[in-house]
């Protein structure tokens, strides 16, 4: 066909490590259409788009941009070959105007000098086009985000981008700003210039979508006309049925005593939650839209984020104001990212466990410390070739479960688990869930915040929905679809979304 | 993300792993190695190079500088940095002079010096850490100020007239053996390295130095006062700061205002070149030790060789550089950075 700007063909990507991040995905995108792309977190998504615009070359299979077979070898690349991507971090520098942002790299002008009066030119045709009401002189860290995409559009523009790349452009947009990117989407369509748009919201894919493709586990699953499709057969699409982790083993019921009680907790940027409570050897999971609150909440449960609480610890009074009062009182946090906020990469195994257990001694006994340690790990099926190695050359699962011995080592028994099989693979996840299955039944609390809604829905007694910083719902996985608690998360957050 | 069950030939990479590691070992050791090849090297060039009375003097030579760059070496492992400790060897060396001048008792003088010393230290690694501004800026106000301060103190003259017995005790040397004695100076400066080298080893103080620069999110968020820990370290190389201006002031047998300007260079450099990682977390003070002794080793040749001071600046420099490089394709080589 002659209308497609660019195909992709089985193009396969596999990390060090053999870790396959896309596995022979196919996608052809047509000239004036908005191509949307759905999936779940890990589907894919970013490494498929990266491959696009020239950040990652493929392992295996073909680009081809109009006809012509394609080999990127970095973003400038693609970016002169027609293809801009407008990151959802966007990469604009802050303190510069938007004509010196839009034409970076590539001033006009001759030796070296700047000619301002092109580049004005240039850029103010650009901003004109997308319909933005601010000058070329602006500086870009006073607009709104939505101004800031504006620009990042506009500088595509400049590059004469026959497909401009979105990923999640809505994260932090409202309803109106969102609006208005519509309708620049629709009028840079109208022009002939193709969109690939990336979002897990239905609503979105629906309101500007002319067809979409759905990945799930690193491969294409199958491209739609979003008129006519049911969103059932959407929904499916994307998430498939993931049968060893969607499974629900049958669990023990949770002792009655309670663990921790939040009657109320107020935090930073409208944190609000309210008669929120995990008893002893129950697992609670915290579902919703990233920057629903779930991290936020975590954090303040472990004394890391300033706020007004009401709760109790195991009956008494509990208001940690820094993480060493929340570990004193036996409550452990797994961070989100754990390469940055839980290990200490270059330092040895055993000194890592051994780190939040250290507060009570003065003096180190290096040999003491790995007789504690070696059969903590054993205990978490931790593979390692010995705890001197520096935490660095573990693989992730076994990284996160040397994150697990720091706080099996100390002893807590309110465990804050933020996203913890993230960058795991399924086998790793499923290991992963196995051993938090069985800290529960050692009697320790649990709560777990993870945007994969299937881990939660197989693992967890109950499921807190959260939105916007409040705890809206709450379900009983076993007496409940996993769908509607999806829709609550989903659904609920178009229906909320009015202002600010 | 699925993990494959065949295995990708370009994506795997067995072969030669353990050979490389070895290099890597001797790589990461280099200024052990370094040391002993110039060691040898002088050895050769000169008859005088070793003597019993050549090393002692190399080691009385580097005490000064070397117990800077001990302190240096905490603070360095946290992945901050301590440019005033310059002038603090100054203004403790001036503290001490002024006080037992004026007739203090040697042994409190010196323990006043030594407080002050703490004191600027703890201070600025205070608004470093709780301010959050990088300690680069701190320190180098620090810098200016603190010289400053010492050169109102003493008039910007060097204060003489200070106890006989202080003086000597700055020419010391304690007989180990029959026939062999070694600067006392020398003595102290093995013996602050070696309290070092087990605090960082053996105390929970320095396990938590290795973690908060290593990791200074991850420090905190396993609960460890990371802020204190900052503090503490910039306490300990004003501390030891101070305590090197005792150690020159009874050398020169004169407080000297100008001492130790541009001592802070030489100190980094030595932490640097022992293996120290400037971005925190790695290195030790066995490899400030060598280095150190590196520096002055060299120092040592080309004043045997004849060669003036200029040749030492631009050879060290080089050498520096040569070292910093290497340690950068290590890095790079174990995927770090």
């Amino acid at each position: 066909m002659s209308d497609v700007v660019l195909s992709v063909d089985r193009a396969t990507k596999i990390f060090p490590g053999n870790v396959v991040a896309l596995e022979e995905a196919s996608l052809s995108i047509r000239r004036g259409e908005v191509h949307c792309l759905l999936g779940a977190n890990g589907a894919g998504k970013s490494t498929l788009l990266k491959i696009i615009a020239g950040a990652h070359l493929p392992t295996s299979g073909s680009l081809t941009l109009d006809g012509v077979p394609r080999r990127f070898r970095s973003p400038l690349d693609a970016a002169q070959a027609g293809i801009s991507m407008i990151y959802q971090e966007l990469d604009l520098v802050p303190q510069l105007s938007a004509a010196q942002n839009m034409l970076l790299g590539r001033v006009p002008g001759r030796w070296g000098l700047v000619d301002r009066r092109r580049r004005q030119e240039i850029a103010r045709e650009a901003l004109a086009r997308v319909g933005a009401n601010f000058g070329p002189d602006a500086q870009v860290g006073a607009l709104s985000i939505a101004n800031q995409q504006l620009t990042a559009i506009a500088r595509a523009l400049t590059l004469d981008a026959r497909l401009i790349i979105m990923d999640e452009p809505s994260a932090a947009l409202n309803e109106t700003e969102l609006e208005r990117i519509f309708a620049v989407i629709r009028a840079l369509t109208r022009q002939g210039i193709a969109i690939l748009y990336v979002s897990h919201r239905m609503g979105e894919i629906r309101a500007i979508g002319d067809r979409v493709t759905a990945l799930r586990g690193g491969r294409t699953i199958e491209t739609f006309d979003v008129a006519g499709t049911p969103e059932r057969s959407l929904v499916e699409a994307v998430l498939g049925r993931d049968q060893a982790l969607l499974e629900r083993s049958p669990r023990r019921p949770a002792r009655d005593a309670l663990a921790l009680g939040v009657r109320r907790l107020r935090g930073p940027h409208g944190l609000d939650i309210a008669d929120l409570s995990v008893r002893e050897g129950e697992i609670v999971g915290l579902s919703g839209l990233n920057g629903s609150g779930r991290t936020s909440f975590l954090r303040a449960l472990f004394g890391d984020l300033r706020c007004e609480a009401d709760m109790t610890l195991r009956g008494a009074p509990f208001s940690p104001r820094r993480p060493g009062d929340a570990i004193a009182r036996g409550v452990a946090l797994v961070p989100e990212d754990r390469k940055l906020q839980g290990l200490v990469l270059d330092s040895a195994i055993y000194r890592n466990a051994m780190l939040p257990s250290l507060r009570r001694r003065r003096l180190i006994a290096h040999p003491a410390m790995r007789r504690t340690v070696a059969p903590v790990l054993a205990g978490l099926s931790t593979r390692y070739s010995a705890l001197e190695q520096p935490v660095r050359q573990l693989s992730g699962g076994n990284q996160q479960k040397v994150v697990f011995a720091k706080w099996v080592i100390e002893g807590s028994r309110l465990l804050l688990l933020d996203e913890p099989s993230r960058g795991l693979d399924v086998g790793a996840k499923a290991e992963l869930y196995a051993l938090i299955r069985g800290l529960a039944e050692q009697g320790a609390a649990i709560i777990v915040a993870s945007s994969e809604l299937d881990e939660i829905y197989a693992n967890c007694d109950r499921i807190w929905v959260f939105h916007e910083g409040r705890n809206v719902r709450c379900f009983d996985p076993a007496l409940t679809p996993r769908d509607d608690i999806l829709k609550a998360g989903l659904v609920g957050h178009l229906v909320a979304e009015t202002a600010s | 993300m699925n993990t494959l069950t065949q295995t990708d030939p370009k994506t795997t990479r067995r072969g030669g792993f353990d050979a490389r590691r070895l290099g890597a070992l001797m790589l990461r050791y280099n200024f052990i190695v370094i040391f002993f090849a110039v060691v040898v090297i002088a050895t050769l060039l000169s008859d005088d190079f070793l003597t019993v009375r050549n090393i002692s003097n190399l080691f009385q030579q580097a005490s000064v500088v070397g117990i800077v760059a001990i302190g240096m070496t905490f603070v360095i492992l946290t992945a901050n940095i301590d440019l005033s400790v310059g002038s603090v060897v100054a203004c403790g060396g001036m503290v001490a002079s002024l006080l037992m001048a004026s007739g203090w008792p040697p042994l409190l003088a010196i323990g006043a010096a030594l407080l002050t010393g703490a004191c600027l230290g703890a201070l600025m690694g205070a608004i470093a850490a709780y301010a959050a501004v990088p300690s680069f800026i701190v320190t180098l106000a620090g810098l200016v100020t603190v010289r400053g301060v010492t050169y109102l103190m003493s008039n910007g003259v060097p204060i003489g007239g200070l106890p006989r017995g202080f003086g000597q005790f700055g020419s010391l040397a304690v007989p180990l053996l029959p026939g062999f004695a070694f600067p006392v100076l020398a003595l102290l400066f093995l013996a602050v390295w070696g309290i070092a080298a087990l605090v960082l080893r053996y105390t929970v103080f320095g396990e938590y130095v290795f973690a908060t620069g290593g990791n200074a999110e991850a420090a905190r968020l396993s609960g460890l006062p990371v802020r204190l820990i900052v503090t503490g370290v910039f306490a300990i190389s004003g501390l030891l700061a101070a305590f090197s201006g005792v150690l020159l002031t009874a050398r020169l047998r004169i407080g000297q205002p100008t001492a130790a300007q541009g001592l802070e260079l030489d100190a980094i450099a030595a932490v640097v070149l022992g293996g120290t990682s400037l971005f925190g977390g790695r290195g030790g003070v066995v490899g400030t030790l060598f280095a150190v002794m590196l520096l002055q080793v060299l120092r040592n040749i080309f004043n045997l060789l004849g060669l003036g001071s200029f040749y030492q600046m631009t050879i060290t420099g080089l050498i520096i550089i040569a070292a910093i490089l290497l340690n950068r394709a290590i890095d790079s080589r174990q995927g770090r950075r």
